[in-house]
Parts: structure tokens; sequence; C-alpha cells
């Protein structure tokens, strides 16, 4: 899970092997902030795949790439 | 996740806060006042349900996700202090989970050179930059150190 300078860096980097999924870095900050924003609360309890798969999903990244294990 | 698991995850995560590096079991133990060989067992505990990672094989912390054990390409800045992250997603999430700015230091996976991001509200700096997930999420905890 890397970050990259452009599109044609990451072709470069990848060198042939199937691609995985590209986001620009905005859309990774959103969802950093939603994923890990109650790592350090007291209160944590771990999330259940429904609500990572929420969290996902309401950022568009969904199809099967993004589909969590059952 | 029963309550004692939690309580010593929760010290767990807030010396490593605390410290800018991996608490030993022995010193989650003293905060806690438990023996080592409990905070160990919990930490397997915590491990299994993917809550924290073990270095294989050792009783040893490898990853409080988002922060990392060991050093890595991902170096953040934030609050006075700074942590490694285990990957682009974790550098965010350190700035997340502390709540608060910071500066993400690492490079171009591709060619290498600096790329320094500064988050500011939970906003990137250079929304130009791109992000790669090569490992598909039904998969990301099959080799959580490779993802």
């Amino acid at each position: 899970m890397n970050l990259f300078r452009s599109e044609e860096h990451v072709e470069r980097w990848l060198g042939g092997r199937p691609p995985g999924a590209t986001l620009g870095v905005t859309t990774l900050a959103e969802l950093a902030q939603a994923w890990w924003a109650d790592r350090l609360s007291p209160a944590w309890r771990p999330h259940t795949r429904a609500q990572n798969q929420a969290i996902l999903d309401g950022l568009g990244l969904t199809g099967p790439f993004w589909r969590l294990p059952g | 996740m029963e309550e004692r698991d939690l309580r010593l995850r929760n010290l767990t995560y807030g010396l490593f806060v605390e410290l800018g590096r991996a608490p030993a079991a022995v010193e989650v133990a003293e905060r806690a006042g438990e023996p080592t060989s409990e905070v160990e067992a919990a930490w397997r505990r915590l491990h299994d349900a993917h809550a924290l990672v073990l270095s294989p094989g050792t009783p040893e912390l490898r990853m409080a996700n988002p922060f990392s054990a060991v050093p890595t390409a991902y170096r953040v800045e934030a609050a006075g202090r700074s942590w490694y992250a285990n990957c682009a997603w974790d550098a965010f999430g350190i700035c997340a989970a502390l709540h608060v700015d910071g500066r993400i230091e690492t490079s171009c996976a591709d060619c290498g050179e600096p790329l320094a991001v500064e988050v500011r509200d939970a906003r990137p700096d250079d929304p130009a930059l791109l992000f790669h997930c090569l490992v598909p999420a039904e998969r990301w905890w099959a080799d959580i150190v490779f993802t």
C-alpha cells in the first residue's frame, strides 16, 4: 500500500503485474479517517466486517476488489 | 474480546503513543500491574483477533495498526513526536487516530523521490499523489506485513 507521484509511476512499479486499485490521496485520507479515527478511544471495540465494508462502500470503494472476507 | 484483553490492548496503544515506539510486554505489564506472561498471553489472543500483530514466533509487537514497531518507509510526525506507519494508509491513520495534523515523510515507491505530505484538518496538501493497493481486500490479512 504505497504512494506514487503519478499513474505513470504506478504502472512502472507494477512492471506488468496485474494492478490492484489506485486512489487519489484525498480519498485515501478520507478512508484513513473513517477506518482509524476511533483506534485510540478508550471505548474502542473491534469493527465488525459490516462496519468496515460500510466504510469502503461509503467512499465508493465497491466491487470484488474491495469486498472483505465473509 | 474480553474486557481484560481490551484493557491491556488500550494500555499497549497508549504506551505506543507516549513512547513513540512499541512498548515491550514488560513495560505494559508494569503499567498494568500484571505479570508479563499475562500481557504476552493477551497479545497472542489480540493477534489472533487481528487487533494487533506480533512478529512471527515471538512475543514482540510488529504492528499496533496503524503504528509500526519497526522502521518503515512511512514516517509520521505529529503532536511533537514521530512514529513509523505500516503503509501509506496507516500513515494517514496515525494522524486520524491522534486527531491531529501531521507530516508524512516517505518516497515514491517507484522512483524513490522523497515525498512529504502535510496533513491539515485530515486532508493532504498535495492531492495529486496517488495511492496503490495491490492486494484485494479479501486477502489483506493473509499476509498483513506484505499487504
